[in-house]
């Protein structure tokens, strides 16, 4: 590898533009991205569905060729007679995969494994993602969980430098999702990149050293999770149920609270701090007779963060 | 039963095959068009003549004169072992021998035509004959190695084949690229040749066993002779497999649905169904259909077949069809690596 291909971001993205034609319908997936992912860490990819997520994930895998803009993985070009070369130490796991059914999970990997001049043994995959006790179980009889294990296990085989994961943990339970978290966390510790895509926040936060906003094939916003929260006026939440309540005005008179949203019988009121503003409010509801029906606190998130650039869920139609 | 389900799942079920050009296309474009084109191969008019053969003793020349004007008959005169061999490999549908008693019609009731030319010859016979004739006797072939068992077996090895071959590589191939199991090979440094090469190798290997559990089955079965090369019947099996996956891979390397291969695959299998001579001889077609029917690798996988289990072929009697299968075979494989898409 040359010495600027080894030095290189691991992912470099300029001006990157995808439209998909359908008869003389137009639909425009990716809209001048631009992106920079680094050596060693773990980068999200967040946004609702028809983002351009997945779109762009495919255009740095070599599967789908933008229309325009440039594309460098680990410092090198697609269909610039090096994708043999990119290929061999990139790991790809797809949004979702079928393995031949009746092939066993140690025969999938070692299908996989033979595409790779170097790289991890089977048994060494085997444990990375925890499916020694199922290598002789076929497709079939494998859980949704143990089947994205074993497509992760797949994308480890080459030993890769930089690793895709498309939506690895869609429709999984909660157990399967902190083990597939744990596998991602391993390889990063052991000097790997991810690129992520996800619309789980928890996923995101949880996961990512850095998150790019994706919102109709543009990133509207880039940092680490916690950069983006703070960049929120105020990062709490009190949500206080109740059949009356004070006006708007009186709640933003109360000192740190920035923001009031009504949902029905529901206030939710953006605060700066809430051990400060919660009993100055408990006093105002007092103070009015309003009774209180439920109240909770909550720490801001990524979704609110990206309501807060777009107006819209990340989910539309699902909960916050 | 509530009727507004049933009407949407009915609904679902219309649209979600009716947005699917390829589904429409195979399901009804592809039997329109056979239709036209069966339509025009089978226009009313003068059926093919039957054919026959005399058996070249002295004395049949008036006899060759008497079938050569009748009605409906195509007659040659065979000299007494290519006759033989003519009717065991469906040349031809009936043996005339003339001896001292008179004609004697040798055919194998059970292939198709065998009762028309009988019939047809007995007329011309009578006919020819003011007054009566002597008895026509009948003989029923049932020499192994001329019956019609013999022939249909070296014929249901070379079906085989085509099937096995070409659904199990093209039908498996268009599930992987649903299924994204194809994309997924792809982001490997895995290539296409190498895939193919590996896919094809596979399945070609699979149709061995099948090949001759059949052959053995006719063998011990049915008593259907194995007279030629062991070797040249084991190289006509593989290379025949080969070519068979080959097309079956070219088929595939674009297709995106079930439905577009299963068309595909329908279109290539029908026409060497018909004339592949399978069933019956192709030699006997005449005109535009028996040059559509030599250029049918089925065709040659069956004759070949033929010649070493029914006619003591060897490798050197078979080289030259088997070196035009394994160029068919490597022409497909060519192509295919060539069209292949991944996605």
């Amino acid at each position: 590898m040359s010495a600027s291909a080894s030095n290189s971001p691991a992912i470099e993205l300029l001006g990157l533009r995808k439209v998909y034609t359908k008869g003389r319908e137009e639909t425009v997936a990716v809209d001048g991205l631009d992106l920079v992912v680094h050596r060693g860490e773990v980068f999200g990819l967040l946004g609702p569905n028809g983002a351009g997520k997945t779109t762009t994930v495919e255009i740095c895998e070599g599967l789908t060729v933008p229309d325009a803009g440039e594309v460098r993985i680990l410092g090198r070009q697609w269909r610039n007679k090096e994708d043999d070369a990119i290929r061999a130490r990139i790991g790809v796991c797809l949004q979702e995969t079928k393995f031949h059914e009746n092939a066993n999970v140690r025969e999938v990997l070692t299908l996989f494994r033979s595409c790779f001049e170097s790289g991890r043994s089977v048994d060494d995959a085997l444990a990375l993602v925890s499916l020694e006790e199922k290598q002789g179980a076929r497709q079939k009889s494998l859980s949704g969980g143990q089947r994205q294990r074993l497509a992760v296990a797949t994308a480890l085989l080459g030993d890769p430098e930089l690793l895709f994961l498309d939506e690895p943990t869609t429709g999984l339970d909660p157990q399967s999702r902190r083990q597939l978290w744990n596998v991602v966390g391993d390889y990063q510790k052991a000097g790997g990149t991810v690129l992520l895509t996800t619309h789980y926040m928890d996923e995101a936060q949880q996961l990512c050293d850095r998150v790019a906003i994706v919102d109709r094939g543009q990133v509207i916003a880039i940092g680490t999770p916690a950069e983006l929260i703070r960049s929120l006026a105020a990062e709490h939440f009190v949500i206080v149920d109740s059949r009356q309540s004070p006006s708007d005005g009186d709640l933003l008179a109360v000192p740190e609270v920035v923001a009031v949203e009504r949902q029905e019988q529901r206030l939710i009121l953006t605060v700066e701090s809430v051990h400060r503003t919660l009993p100055l409010l408990l006093q105002l509801f007092s103070a009015c007779e309003f009774a209180i029906d439920g109240l909770s606190t909550r720490h801001a998130t990524l979704e609110d963060v990206f309501v807060h650039l777009t107006g819209r869920r990340l989910r539309e139609g699902e909960g916050a | 039963m509530r009727w507004r389900v049933v009407q949407q799942v009915a609904r679902t079920a219309f649209v979600e095959f009716w947005r699917s050009p390829a589904a429409v296309f195979w399901t009804y474009g592809f039997p329109l068009m056979m239709a036209v084109v069966l339509g025009f191969a089978f226009q009313p008019g003068t059926p093919p003549p039957v054919p026959v053969a005399i058996v070249d003793v002295p004395g049949t020349s008036a006899l060759y004169a008497t079938i050569q004007s009748a009605d409906r008959l195509s007659v040659e005169l065979l000299p007494p072992d290519v006759a033989d061999q003519a009717l065991a490999r469906g040349r031809v549908a009936l043996l005339i021998k003339f001896d001292e008693d008179g004609p004697v019609l040798r055919s194998d009731p059970t292939r198709p035509e065998a009762e028309l030319a009988r019939l047809l010859v007995e007329r011309a016979l009578h006919d020819a004959r003011e007054g009566g004739i002597e008895t026509i006797r009948a003989e029923v072939e049932d020499r192994p190695g001329s019956r019609y068992i013999d022939f249909l077996i070296p014929g249901l090895i070379g079906l085989n084949l085509l099937g096995a071959g070409m659904w199990g590589v093209g039908f498996n191939l268009v599930q992987m690229r649903v299924q994204n199991l194809l994309r997924r090979l792809f982001v490997t440094p895995m290539r296409r040749s190498e895939f193919l090469a590996g896919y094809l190798l596979g399945r070609s290997i699979l149709v061995i066993p099948e090949a001759i559990a059949i052959m053995l089955f006719g063998v011990f079965l049915w008593d259907v002779p194995f007279r030629g090369s062991f070797l040249a019947a084991f190289l006509v099996i593989v290379i025949g497999g080969w070519t068979f996956t080959g097309i079956g891979c070219l088929c595939a390397s674009r297709a995106r649905t079930i439905e577009t291969i299963g068309g595909l695959m329908n279109a290539v299998q029908l026409p060497m169904w018909i004339l592949g001579g399978t069933f019956f001889a192709n030699e006997a077609l005449e005109g535009p259909v028996r040059w559509i029917a030599e250029c049918m690798p089925l065709t040659h996988v069956n004759r070949t077949l033929r010649e070493v289990m029914l006619e003591s072929g060897t490798l050197l009697d078979v080289w030259l069809p088997l070196t035009a299968l394994l160029a068919a075979g490597l022409v497909a494989f060519g192509l295919a690596m060539r069209l292949f898409r991944w996605q």
